[in-house]
């Protein structure tokens, strides 16, 4: 939807909505969250819902910045190490690659 | 006018739009030629270890080489500029040395060996020097100074291959036809032109053998249980080895009643019904295996009519055991039947074992009994043992032959013997051509084949004429027959006068060895088999050459049995058993009838005899040949990392192929990937500047004016 056409009490609830969806482990929530909000929260003239806007956007950005640090870690782990892990692996494993270790 | 060219041309375009998609493949025919007649190494797995070959998903590609002399090896490891290498082995550089270098060699991404008698060397045997040594009954608790061939090495001239884990594909060209293909698209392009590199297009090869399961069968097993429970489409990675052991007796036993059989003493002859090589269900096996199988049915067919007209005291069970090879597959799983009193009989009846081992090359000299030292320092095994020796030495007096017992205090050779040894000190001799080490030069190869076996037929004759011909080998395997089967009859409490009526038969011997080793699709083996089996198309156990003698995967993959085994079983009843007036539902139903008892006596269904003028006439038969599992107990125990018996399971696989076809250098393969995409980007452009442009361009074609209303 267009940002533009939408009045400022609805972009802050949008807003909020989003922010506290990304709690329920969705951190794409906050990926859209920042991304779509950006512009709206640092690039425009100031409004009064803005600095809410900014806060939510702000701490959006951390939460993101945090589960992509986690995943990429667990990862990397788990792509180096998992043939070494023998069962444990597999058994978190969704699928297992077939002829490789 | 205009209206008919057009209509015309869409009348062209059709058809000629039409022939292209039907006959599309006709490009991928120009570049590939596929390879038909190549034979895989795969990948087998036990509990520890996975041996064998694998090649990537999508298959392995190679500069093709031919390893004639040293100078090419160094070609291929070091000097030559277009890695990686299909190396195309020469049979005399198909050795461990070779195999060990390369696979350490990143620059290898496959062999192709070609397998012929030109060049063969004077030995070669990819079998361990120690066949089955962790699974014998030598081990730290019995007989330590004797376990791990210690005391003899029974394959001396064993190199390991088979044991080894190659990272790339390893294929067998068996045709000359394709091997000549091959050369020919090597001279013409890979060559090299007076020392110098040649120059792209080379011919190259790609191999597809991708295996899908690693590491060991405690993996394999654990993976494909987790894909059974818990995947939408789960895949079984890898199969346990399995078939059947045979298994038959002078007097019937009871198939329903399983444990102890009350007052029965069995004597047991056994002997093996499989072999192996480097190479997937390639296993000739002549000296190995077919030596002691046809030794043992033609003492059966020479024994069985003396056994029912002048009964011995104990009953004689015979038994063909399957997955030898494998740490003793059959052997083991009818040990752990015995014990746990789910067999016809148990390790109570046993009185006492005479194994059939490797019997074929002993061409003169004498025949060596093999016992277990360990279990002959018990006093009553002891005196058993050598009695049955005694009336082995009397049994070959009358014939030309001797045997002897070995001077050293030797263990046994390999042989499933050792797995009832395991359980129970039974008293027992293995019969075999050789002293100490094997006189097998060929051991578990491709090589141990007819020739190996000195099965010659002098030339000019039909394919019945040499079914029947009776060979220096049929004749030697038949004295060697009747001294197996003179020594049970005594053995079993037979009267000695009855000796003289033992007599092994050479025809049969010679049926028996032209059907295994040159040819299994002939007039006598047709007509023992079932009216379908002989009547199937190409897959049928019936296709020409030779039978192989690999155990394969069991009734889950290949349908009823290795057809080693339905041979050896309608062979079984064809020499015991008797004819019966029975119809065709009769035979498959005869508990319906009353005369005809289903526990003692199997039926089969035959063919009977062909003659030129008729066709056959089948009927019924009935036998007491029964079979029994052979799939080792590690998998009914699911101790799938077991040491004590067998682990060997065989990968799974989507396709293997091999193909030939001409590469171009990485430049010109990049020079045209970069020309395509720079052609896709100025395409680009240039659309979005026309469409930008598009008024300018247009606009001298528009001529209507804009209306206003």
């Amino acid at each position: 939807m267009n940002l533009e056409r939408i009045p400022n009490e609805e972009k802050l609830s949008l807003c909020r909505r989003y922010y506290l969806g990304g709690f329920a482990f969705l951190p794409f929530l906050w990926l859209v969250n920042v991304l779509w909000f950006f512009r709206e929260a640092f690039l425009k003239p100031t409004y009064t819902e803005q600095p809410q806007i900014k806060s939510y956007v702000k701490k959006s950005a951390v939460g993101l910045t945090v589960w992509v640090a986690v995943l990429t870690t667990w990862i990397t782990i788990f792509q180096h190490f998992r043939a070494q892990w023998g069962e444990v692996g597999d058994y978190l494993s969704f699928t297992i690659p077939l002829g490789t270790a | 006018m205009k209206d008919l060219i057009s209509i015309n041309c869409v009348k062209l375009l059709i058809p000629a739009l039409f022939y292209t998609c039907v006959c599309s493949s006709s490009v991928e025919q120009k570049i590939y030629v596929e390879l038909n007649q190549t034979v895989p190494c795969v990948r087998l797995l036990n509990a520890t270890h996975q041996i064998g070959c694998q090649s990537s998903m999508s298959g392995d590609t190679g500069v093709l080489h031919v390893l004639e002399t040293e100078s090419d090896l160094d070609w291929i490891l070091s000097s030559g500029p277009h890695p990686p290498y299909m190396v195309i082995l020469e049979t005399s550089f198909f050795n461990r040395s070779v195999m060990m270098r390369m696979k350490n060699s990143s620059r290898v991404a496959g062999v192709a060996v070609i397998v012929s008698k030109t060049g063969l060397a004077d030995n070669f045997s990819p079998h361990t020097t120690c066949p089955n040594q962790n699974t014998g009954v030598y081990s730290e608790n019995y007989g330590p100074d004797l376990a791990n061939c210690n005391v003899t090495v029974w394959n001396p001239f064993g190199n390991g291959l088979s044991y080894e884990d190659f990272a790339f594909p390893v294929f067998a060209l068996k045709d000359e036809n394709q091997t000549q293909v091959i050369r020919k698209c090597y001279e013409d392009h890979n060559q090299r032109v007076n020392g110098s590199a040649p120059q792209y297009p080379l011919c190259a090869m790609q191999l597809f053998s991708h295996m899908h399961a690693v590491t060991d069968t405690v993996t394999c097993m654990r993976r494909t249980d987790l894909q059974n429970r818990f995947s939408i489409n789960p895949e079984v990675l890898c199969d346990p080895l399995s078939d059947f052991n045979v298994w038959t007796s002078t007097r019937p036993l009871n198939n329903s009643a399983k444990g102890h059989a009350a007052d029965e003493s069995v004597v047991i002859a056994a002997t093996r019904l499989d072999g192996r090589s480097f190479f997937w269900e390639q296993a000739p096996a002549a000296e190995g295996t077919v030596s002691g199988i046809v030794t043992l049915l033609a003492a059966i067919q020479a024994l069985y009519p003396v056994t029912q007209e002048a009964p011995p005291t104990r009953n004689i069970f015979f038994s063909f055991f399957q997955g030898e090879a494998f740490d003793y597959i059959g052997s083991s799983k009818m040990v752990y039947d015995m014990k746990r009193n789910d067999f016809v009989i148990d390790l109570d009846n046993v009185h006492s074992m005479l194994e059939i081992g490797q019997v074929g090359l002993h061409s003169g000299r004498s025949l060596w009994m093999h016992s277990d030292p360990i279990s002959r320092q018990n006093n009553s095994v002891d005196t058993e043992v050598s009695e049955m020796m005694d009336r082995m030495r009397s049994a070959a007096a009358g014939l030309k032959l001797t045997v002897d017992h070995p001077s050293v205090s030797q263990p046994l050779p390999p042989s499933s013997f050792q797995r009832f040894l395991r359980e129970r000190q039974i008293p027992g001799l293995v019969l075999t051509d050789h002293n100490t080490s094997f006189i097998n030069r060929y051991y578990e190869s491709m090589y141990d084949d007819a020739e190996n076996l000195n099965v010659t037929y002098p030339p000019g004759l039909t394919p019945d004429e040499q079914l029947v011909y009776e060979t220096d080998a049929a004749k030697s395997l038949a004295e060697v027959a009747t001294l197996v089967a003179r020594s049970l009859y005594v053995q079993a409490g037979g009267n000695e006068s009855n000796l003289n009526n033992i007599t092994a038969d050479p025809k049969t011997v010679a049926q028996l060895l032209y059907g295994f080793v040159i040819q299994k699709n002939n007039s006598w083996f047709r007509s023992l088999l079932p009216p379908e089996v002989t009547k199937k198309g190409v897959n049928s156990i019936l296709s020409s050459g030779p039978p192989q003698f690999y155990i394969g995967l069991g009734p889950r993959v290949h349908g009823p049995a290795h057809s080693v085994t339905r041979f050896v079983q309608y062979i079984l009843a064809n020499l015991t058993g008797s004819v019966t007036n029975l119809t065709e539902s009769q035979c498959q139903n005869p508990s319906e009838l009353s005369t005809e008892n289903k526990d003692l006596f199997s039926y089969f269904w035959v063919s009977g005899p062909a003659s030129v003028n008729s066709t056959s006439e089948p009927f019924c038969v009935r036998a007491s040949v029964r079979l029994s599992k052979a799939v080792s107990p590690a998998f009914e125990l699911l101790e799938y990392g077991s040491r004590n018996y067998s682990t060997w399971t065989e990968s799974r696989w989507k396709s293997i192929r091999a193909r030939i076809f001409l590469v171009a250098s990485r430049e010109l393969e990049m020079l045209t990937l970069g020309v395509g995409v720079a052609v896709l980007l100025l395409s680009l452009l240039v659309t979005y500047f026309i469409s930008s442009k598009a008024e300018l361009l247009f606009s001298s074609a528009r001529e209507t004016p804009t209306t206003t209303y």
